[in-house]
């Protein structure tokens, strides 16, 4: 097949060609309530080619192999009858081509793992969340994925990737009064199922939340001084900041460049940022993006400075900066476009949790997500527990609590980081574009935050 | 991120077939007939679900021509039952039936308890016909007619980006069961996106109008509403100041669909059979306001979501959820009207590559009696709220939606005068479309697959720094 794309990708006659073949194997899981409601295998096989003529980009997807050759003239003629008129020229920041094969290097293989095996471990779980005194229902949901991905384009890169990506998440219901709470635990990862063993504590957790959040008060809306935790924060810097410095956002609109302008300051000294593909093991690990470009550890603010921003390849080349291996498509259904790996902040010199809320008179501790959306301005996330802070410490439970704010004056009201970083993988994903879920990892200390707006009662 | 056109109307192949030549199914080798005879052998009760389709979508961003993509979808997927039991498996390779078919039935057997019947032979009385043209779009004439977009904003607001879409595609599906159900339905769709975007100091906008449809739109509508999406976008660029309080504010369509959420989620029979809805004791109670109704109606002509068939081959119904406040109906597949002893609903939606799960086709909401230009003037020093951010995360099974306001404007004599931000918006929907509805506006708007209309609500608390 190597000889076959790299033939088809140089000879397309475009500005520049690749194409993608995938194909993958994937186990699901999925309990609601006592019942095992889904037991999957699904096979996805298909491939695209993307071209670019003149600045513009055909691309075109396929699930028949044999079909390849018509699919790289279609892509050509589709691209090229539509830059008919154009004068634009396609911009691609270069790359040395690299030939690379990436084999599994697995800790724990979840394809030896019996679908037995997994049905009663995940069934166990689940039994555990049902059997708590309140809870109403749950629903846990696992898959497993195999993945070999084949790339070739007209520069003469090729990468041969074989993947694997896990993801469980479990959620406990509890309803009481007509109101009803929700409580979960999750975990994920690429390299070892081990990781989804020995997780009893988490589902007692999980529906100990749930039960608790059905009798706490709706919070107060208003504005807060909010301690976030580890994974919060971080699912906070992946809304807040990591989509602002997605290069599709700035590489051709002046006035963003403006307000993105490496250089800028956009937090204190203690605020680092960085995104990274390099950390083996999470579900935001990438040897090469979906470019065939090797990704890296970008720093995006260093001591509260802009340094930095996730490009693709065209995003790099139209804005004279270096491609970072950014450029993700969450299946070939798509085109690889700027996306997040594992984005972070990095530890800060405030200590830990306690050192961050002994001074607060009235606050919000906020813990875990359970999901965020940002429009590059503004953001809005929802806690998935949280308390009241109340003259230093740690008080009553608070329910529905939804932190909302502009990303820049969020940024500037970190007012302390604290220096015990974590992350934690979930079977969640990003979305953008219509491309979702795409495996990402997001970590961080605890850290404080200054007037954030909570939609309240 | 929100990008707000998503391409792909079920998919959508390329492969630049005639529809009649793709209806013959170039995948179908060997004959279904055949196929479903050797899986009947293999399986004590099947479900075979098979989708192909073919779409193509011209996309601008930034002021110019970005893509051009044109997609193929193909896939099959396979619910098998062996001694009690249902086993499922799926595969977009097509010459994969058999492998998807053994591998369903060795799933089986950790599978959910067959306790229901697969879909029994049932011909709906409803037809449709899917519009050809969906499949014969042009790439010159989409290029044109983004560019015409481009050229309507900017001639109102010179300074706005435009980002503009355009997708179209058509797609057959086909679901054979055990009990003689063997029904095909050809879908066509088509849908539009356009935007008018600045990214300044203080104020990021992006003011957008999009539709989906199941045959295609005409020029004059993509334009209409580009100049529409620019006015919008010229008055949001004034900032004003809004403090904290209780205000009447008026919910735009596309925000009533977000007030909607709670109820989608608490009629949904999942929730009805885990009994986590506050709905499970309350068909038949006044729930809502008499002016609520909402109905369920998959042969809306307008409808982008429109089907005779729902996703497990059992037909379609037009059916009141809330009548005059009423709750009236709950939304089943035939696993859930199974468990709660319902009847079927034939409202089991899914992709071929996933099981079916209950869901609404089409939200058809009743007008008000009121004039829009009225309610305007009804919301004085209030607020109209265009766009929200992040209601997702809401707890709907609580009523709960919240989130930040994207796009929402203080009202001044009349009219929206300008954008405000930093606000916040947290309410329970069971709560405040009970007793806090002012005014239902006749004018309605297709949002996503929902038809809704504009509704002013009193005494809703906005927070605000």
């Amino acid at each position: 097949m190597k000889e076959q794309l790299l033939e088809l990708a140089r000879k397309s006659g475009a500005d520049f060609c690749e194409i993608r073949v995938e194909d993958s194997t994937q186990t699901s899981i999925n309990y609601q309530g006592p019942e095992l409601e889904n037991v999957q295998e699904s096979h996805m096989y298909g491939g695209n080619v993307r071209v670019a003529v003149n600045g513009t980009w055909g691309f075109v997807t396929f699930n028949n192999p044999d079909e390849l050759e018509r699919r790289v003239s279609e892509a050509v003629r589709n691209a090229r009858a539509a830059s008919a008129r154009s004068t634009a020229k396609s911009v691609l920041a270069q790359v040395n081509p690299v030939h690379a094969e990436v084999k599994l290097a697995l800790k724990s293989d979840p394809r030896k793992v019996s679908l037995d095996e997994k049905v009663r471990l995940f069934g166990d779980y689940n039994q555990r969340m049902l059997g708590h005194p309140g809870v109403t229902s749950t629903n846990l949901r696992y898959f497993d994925k195999y993945s070999r991905i084949r790339y070739a384009n007209s520069e003469g890169t090729w990468t041969d990737t074989e993947a694997i990506d896990m993801g469980m998440g479990a959620s406990a219901l509890a309803r009481k009064n007509g109101t009803t709470a929700r409580g979960s635990a999750s975990q994920g990862g690429r390299d070892n199922f081990d990781l989804f063993r020995g997780m009893e504590a988490e589902m007692d957790k999980a529906a100990r939340t749930a039960v608790e959040g059905a009798d706490a008060p709706v919070v107060e809306g208003g504005t807060y001084t909010v301690v976030c935790d580890p994974n919060l924060a971080g699912v906070f810097v992946h809304e807040a900041f990591g989509h602002l410095s997605e290069g599709d956002n700035v590489a051709e609109d002046p006035r963003m460049q403006e307000v993105l302008k490496l250089g800028r300051r956009f937090g204190e000294d203690y605020l680092n940022i960085y995104d990274t593909g390099l950390d083996v093991g999470l579900r935001g690990h990438l040897p090469f993006d979906d470019e065939g470009v090797p990704t890296e550890k970008t720093w995006l603010i260093r001591n509260g400075v802009l340094v930095g921003r996730l490009h693709s390849r065209e995003t790099a080349g139209r804005m004279g900066e270096k491609p970072t291996g950014n450029a993700r498509a969450i299946s070939y259904k798509y085109p690889p476009i700027p996306r997040m790996r594992n984005t972070c902040i990095a530890n800060g010199p405030h200590g830990s949790l306690e050192d961050l809320i002994k001074d607060i008179k009235l606050g919000i501790y906020a813990i875990d997500s359970a999901g965020g959306q940002t429009n590059g301005e503004l953001f809005t996330f929802t806690a998935g527990e949280a308390f009241m802070i109340r003259d230093g410490k740690l008080a009553e439970r608070i329910r529905d609590v939804t932190l909302g704010g502009n990303v820049f004056d969020t940024l500037r009201n970190i007012t302390h980081v604290a220096g015990d970083y974590n992350v934690h993988d979930s079977s969640g994903g990003c979305g953008k574009a219509g491309q979702m879920p795409l495996p990402v990892s997001h970590g961080s200390p605890h850290i404080r935050i200054k007037d954030v707006v909570i939609g309240g009662r | 991120m929100t990008k707000h056109f998503d391409t792909g109307v079920g998919g959508g192949s390329g492969d630049g077939k005639s529809r009649d030549e793709a209806e013959t199914g170039i995948y179908e080798r060997p004959a279904a007939g055949k196929f479903t005879e050797r899986l009947g052998s293999l399986a004590d009760a099947f479900e075979m679900y098979k989708s192909e389709g073919r779409s193509l979508s011209v996309s601008f961003e930034n002021d110019r021509l970005n893509e051009i993509r044109q997609g193929e979808s193909y896939g099959i997927s396979i619910r098998a039952v062996k001694q009690g039991k249902i086993g499922f498996s799926y595969s977009s390779k097509p010459d994969e039936i058999d492998h998807v078919a053994q591998s369903a039935v060795r799933m089986a057997p950790w599978g959910k308890p067959y306790d229901y019947q697969f879909a029994p032979k049932a011909e709906s009385a409803h037809t449709r016909e899917p519009d050809a043209a969906c499949g014969e779009l042009s790439v010159e004439h989409m290029v044109e007619l983004c560019d015409k977009v481009k050229d309507t904003i900017k001639a109102i607001d010179p300074e706005a980006l435009v980002d503009a879409g355009i997708n179209g595609g058509v797609s057959t599906t086909r679901i054979a069961t055990s009990r003689g159900q063997d029904c095909r339905e050809e879908d066509s769709g088509f849908s539009y996106f356009v935007s008018a975007r600045i990214s300044e100091e203080g104020n990021f906008l992006s003011v957008y109008r999009a539709r989906g449809a199941s045959r295609v739109i005409d020029d004059a509508e993509i334009l209409a509403k580009a100049r529409e999406a620019a006015e919008e976008f010229k008055m949001a660029r004034t900032l004003l100041p809004f403090g904290k309080g209780k205000y009447r504010v008026l919910f735009a369509p596309q925000t009533v669909a977000d007030l909607l959420l709670p109820i989608a989620v608490g009629v949904n029979g999942m929730n009805i059979a885990r009994k986590t809805s506050r709905f499970v004791d309350a068909l038949n109670e006044q729930v809502f306001d008499p002016r609520i109704s909402l109905e369920d109606d998959p042969f809306h002509p307008d409808s982008p979501a429109g089907a005779v068939y729902d996703g497990e081959g059992v037909p379609a119904q037009k059916r009141p959820i809330v009548e005059r406040g009423v709750l009236k109906g709950f939304v089943h597949t035939l696993s859930t009207a199974q468990k709660c002893g319902h009847a079927p609903t034939g409202n089991g939606q899914r992709s071929v590559s996933s099981q079916p799960a209950p869901g609404l086709h089409s939200v058809v909401m009743a007008p008000g009696n009121a004039e829009l230009a009225d309610m305007l003037r009804d919301t004085e020093d209030g607020l109209c709220i265009s766009q929200m951010l992040g209601t997702f995360t809401s707890n709907f099974l609580a009523g709960q939606v919240s989130g930040n306001i994207s796009l929402g404007y203080a009202v001044k004599e009349g009219r929206c005068a300008g954008r405000v931000k930093n606000c916040a918006l947290n309410v329970n929907s069971f709560d405040v479309l009970k007793g806090q509805i002012v005014a239902i506006s006749r004018q309605r708007e297709w949002v996503g697959n929902s038809y809704l209309p504009w509704v002013l609500l009193d005494g809703i608390g906005i927070s605000a720094r």
